[in-house]
């Protein structure tokens, strides 16, 4: 079976989207990532780690066809990244809350269900599962603005899986919620990996990143640092947590032997 | 009902999509121009009309409906577009569908219809209203056919290229208070360009919504200030380029991914 994703001498150089008498913003001319190299398997439940500005959310863009790359390849399940085939096999939930403001929780599911090919009877049953998986039933008919954060953060996760992808991108899922909720996301994503799904995961918080993935890449200035499980980067930078790890990875000195 | 192939099923829910929303914004989207444009029909021409003459011997409320349907159309189709997909935008749920198995044209079709509906039926309200209260017919059918088809293309997918470009709602709004709405009142909905001296007649041939309206008001009385065919021309050489420009943002990307 081929790599869930394989990524390769990926180059990302914002700068070359001015528009008429605009001003260039502040990232134009940045080089966000720089050829990296990245291999997940199928069935893999792979977390990228990094600080703000790293490249994160960059390379998931990428991978999602949300920008335009300066260079490299990438491909899904063996898939060219923009092909229509690649493209149906990905579910994304972003890393900003972006609802739909004009829909409703089930319209948000119907049009994306819509927009992925599903036909309209599958796209109901699914959608309901969605909703009742996710505990939103009860707001089927409550438009994104009106939800709470936690039930928008919800309906995110719901939207990424309304098309039952292969490859799930979450970028940071749990950012902002409360502690309950992230616990409730947690079963349910590992529930979806226990399925065959492979997970891509970016977050901020260590502890999720060991409690979930199997495998974990740090990534820095664009580029690949390390990659191994939470054990193996422990032992690679000779820590005892991995929050030393990560630090160490980072060119960091800070002691971080509080959060041992 | 019938079923949308697969390979179109994005098209048609990014097109329901567009058009869900027009409709649940009925009052601000559909009601409030009809309503506006209506008035304009009655003030200037049911009760000033009377004190108006004739133009090219068409009695002055029936002479202005072609035009006033044109100004409202236009209007509905380049604003609607603008302003939900600036929004998608601003708001990043436009990735939703940039993410989606959907080809470029297949998205700038999807957007574009918005617009489309919400002129269609702004036009077809007014067309009635306009029927029941004024003496003004559809002398040809055909001619108005392709007039409103040509209007919807062009400033429907205008719309769309001025939401990407737009980086705040202000942007949008400029170009429709600061360049559509004052070349839709100069482009002789209220007067025949004929009747002003010169270089006033000769500019307002330069004037693209001029040849729009002129176009509209063969199809409603048969008689304009310049040939059908020149009109029509004009129109749908514009439509090729706004759609030709609109077409290669998708494809490219440019403006729509960083």
């Amino acid at each position: 079976m081929p790599p869930a994703l394989d990524i390769r001498g990926l180059s990302k150089v914002y700068g070359d989207a001015r528009g008429l008498g605009r001003r260039p913003s502040s990232t134009e001319g940045f080089s966000a990532l720089e050829g990296l190299d990245l291999h997940v398997e199928a069935g893999a439940f792979f977390g990228l780690l990094g600080p703000n500005g790293a490249g994160k959310t960059t390379l998931i863009s990428a991978v999602c066809n949300l920008i335009r790359i300066t260079a490299g390849e990438v491909r899904v399940f063996g898939e060219p990244h923009d092909s229509l085939a690649a493209r149906r096999l990905i579910g994304l939930s972003e890393q900003d809350v972006n609802l739909d403001r004009f829909l409703d929780v089930r319209e948000t599911l119907l049009y994306h269900g819509g927009y992925y090919g599903m036909d309209r009877d599958r796209a109901r049953r699914r959608a309901r599962e969605m909703m009742e998986v996710f505990d939103l039933s009860g707001k089927a008919g409550v438009r994104a603005p009106k939800l709470s954060g936690g039930m928008r953060r919800r309906l995110l996760l719901a939207r990424a899986l309304m098309h039952e992808p292969r490859l799930v991108i979450l970028d940071e899922p749990t950012a902002a919620v409360d502690f309950e909720l992230r616990l409730e996301l947690w079963r349910y994503i590992r529930r979806l990996h226990g399925e065959g799904t492979t997970i891509l995961l970016t977050t901020h918080y260590l502890e999720e990143a060991e409690e979930l993935c199997d495998e974990i890449a740090l990534i820095r200035s664009g580029r690949l640092v390390a990659r191994d499980s939470a054990e193996g980067l422990r032992s690679a930078y000779g820590a005892t947590t991995l929050s030393e790890a990560y630090v160490r990875a980072m060119g960091g000195q800070e002691d971080v032997s509080f959060l041992a | 009902m019938v079923a949308v192939p697969a390979h179109r099923r994005g098209l048609a829910a990014l097109a329901t999509r567009e058009t869900h929303r027009v409709l649940k914004l009925w009052l601000q989207t559909i009601a409030a121009p009809v309503l506006a444009s209506f008035l304009f029909i009655v003030v200037f021409g049911l009760s000033l009309g009377e004190r108006i003459d004739s133009v090219d011997a068409i009695p002055y409320d029936a002479y202005i409906v072609p035009g006033l349907i044109a100004m409202a159309m236009v209007q509905a189709a380049y604003s609607n577009n603008a302003s939900s997909v600036f929004q998608a935008r601003f708001e990043h749920y436009i990735n939703d569908v940039l993410a989606a198995p959907m080809r470029a044209w297949e998205v700038n079709l999807g957007l574009t219809i918005g617009g489309v509906v919400r002129a269609l039926a702004i036009g077809a309200a007014l067309m009635v209203a306009s029927l029941l209260v004024t003496p003004v017919g559809i002398a040809q059918p055909l001619v108005l056919l392709a007039a409103v088809a040509l209007l919807c293309v062009l400033f429907g997918s205008l719309g769309v290229v001025v939401g990407i470009y737009a980086e705040s709602f202000d942007h949008h709004m400029a170009v429709n208070s600061i360049a559509i709405l004052p070349l839709a009142f100069l482009g002789g909905v209220f007067y025949s360009v004929e009747s002003l001296p010169s270089p006033w007649e000769e500019l307002s041939h330069l004037n693209p919504i001029f040849y729009l309206v002129q176009a509209m008001r063969f199809g409603f009385l048969g008689s304009a200030d310049v040939p059908v065919a020149l009109s029509l021309g004009v129109t749908a050489a514009l439509a090729v380029l706004v759609v030709a420009w609109s077409a290669r943002l998708f494809a490219t990307g440019r403006r729509l991914k960083a």
